[in-house]
């Protein structure tokens, strides 16, 4: 099974951090709260677990998530780790820090985050017929694995088509262009996991 | 986990405290009356027996057929067990089962975490006071704020 890794292919992150295994924890800066909205919920109190049914839908300051049942742990005042599950119909739409915004569906994300030794890691994993498209193209795999600390793409079995005014080579994998025009029945160049090699 | 106390009993406890059953009119269904300052408890199994894990209280409470009591202003607290706060759930009214330890309303609710990091809104409410299951039934709205809104009071 071959795998991709990509530097913000979809620009879902915009400028982008430097590729590091994890990057110190930064003090907290004043944003928006995090908003979740269901028709139904079930709280257990002792665990501190929620579970939102239906027409749940979560807004925060980065991006909007769509989805029919989603699983969180309410964080604890000083939370190293955080847990997010969302589940069928998963839809995403992020705004970039050059205010692109960005679309991912799938049937399964996964949200992490952990402060481990002064250092955050955040993380979010599609899997389920997954999808992430933006300006640049669309990526397909299962999974995708998106770093959000690193802004990085990770995806196994993937599929890239980019759009026509994007060069392959902007997204600083180790394969060359592929100088041949799209084909007319496509609207862009597509790559699958043949063609690129891991850097 | 299973509780290590009826919960009736303490109800039964707080309510005479309140001069509830102590001369009372002519019964109906067994009960009648009404008592201010209602409230009962529960704890935590050994080895943390002396720990209280929740308290539901309310400004009055007014006994119905059924062994069911109807709380106004009600407040429900759940503890850890070093005695910190972990939710504060407060609604208008509902209807308390002492037998089953089952709350419900119709009404609103509002779920506060202990540490104010969370909060949460709805219509509509079930809690299982053995398993300590919160269903809210319509609207949910949850609210988490950064740790910033936290030290700021936003």
């Amino acid at each position: 099974m071959k795998k991709i890794y990509l530097i913000a292919l979809l620009g879902f992150l915009g400028g982008g951090l430097p590729a590091q295994t994890n990057v110190p924890a930064t003090p907290p800066t004043s944003r928006p709260p995090t908003r979740i909205n269901s028709d139904h919920g079930e709280f257990d109190l002792s665990s501190r677990r929620a579970i939102y049914y239906d027409h749940v839908r979560v807004e925060d300051p980065r991006m909007t998530l769509t989805c029919d049942r989603l699983t969180a742990d309410l964080p604890q005042s000083e939370a190293q780790e955080r847990h997010i599950v969302a589940e069928t119909n998963v839809v995403i739409y992020a705004v970039d820090e050059k205010g692109q915004t960005n679309h991912a569906t799938c049937d399964r994300a996964i949200y992490d985050y952990r402060v481990e030794a002064g250092a955050t890691n955040e993380t979010v994993t599609l899997t389920g017929h997954a999808m992430m498209e933006s300006a640049q193209g669309t990526l397909t795999g299962e999974p995708i694995f998106w770093d959000r600390t690193r802004n990085r793409l990770t995806a196994t079995d993937q599929k890239m088509v980019f759009r026509q005014n994007v060069s392959p080579a902007a997204i600083h994998t180790n394969s060359a262009p592929d100088p041949a025009p799209a084909s007319p029945v496509r609207t862009g160049t597509e790559i699958d996991s043949n063609s690129v090699t891991p850097p | 986990m299973k509780r290590p106390r009826n919960s009736l009993l303490p109800i039964a406890g707080t309510l005479l405290a309140a001069g509830f059953l102590a001369g009372a009119g002519p019964a109906q269904n067994g009960v009648t009356g009404r008592a201010g300052n209602f409230s009962s408890a529960e704890y935590f199994a050994p080895p943390h027996p002396l720990q209280m894990k929740s308290r539901l209280s309310g400004a009055e409470a007014r006994p119905v057929s059924g062994g069911l009591l109807v709380i106004q202003e009600l407040k429900l607290e759940t503890f850890n067990t070093n005695g910190l706060v972990e939710v504060i759930v407060t609604a208008p009214d509902c209807i308390y089962d002492t037998q089953a330890g089952v709350a419900r309303s119709a009404g609103h609710l509002r779920l506060e975490t202990g540490d104010g990091t969370s909060h949460i809104e709805g219509d509509g409410f079930l809690w299982r006071q053995d398993s300590s299951l919160l269903t809210i039934s319509n609207n949910v709205r949850t609210v988490i704020k950064t740790p910033a809104e936290i030290k700021t009071g936003l």
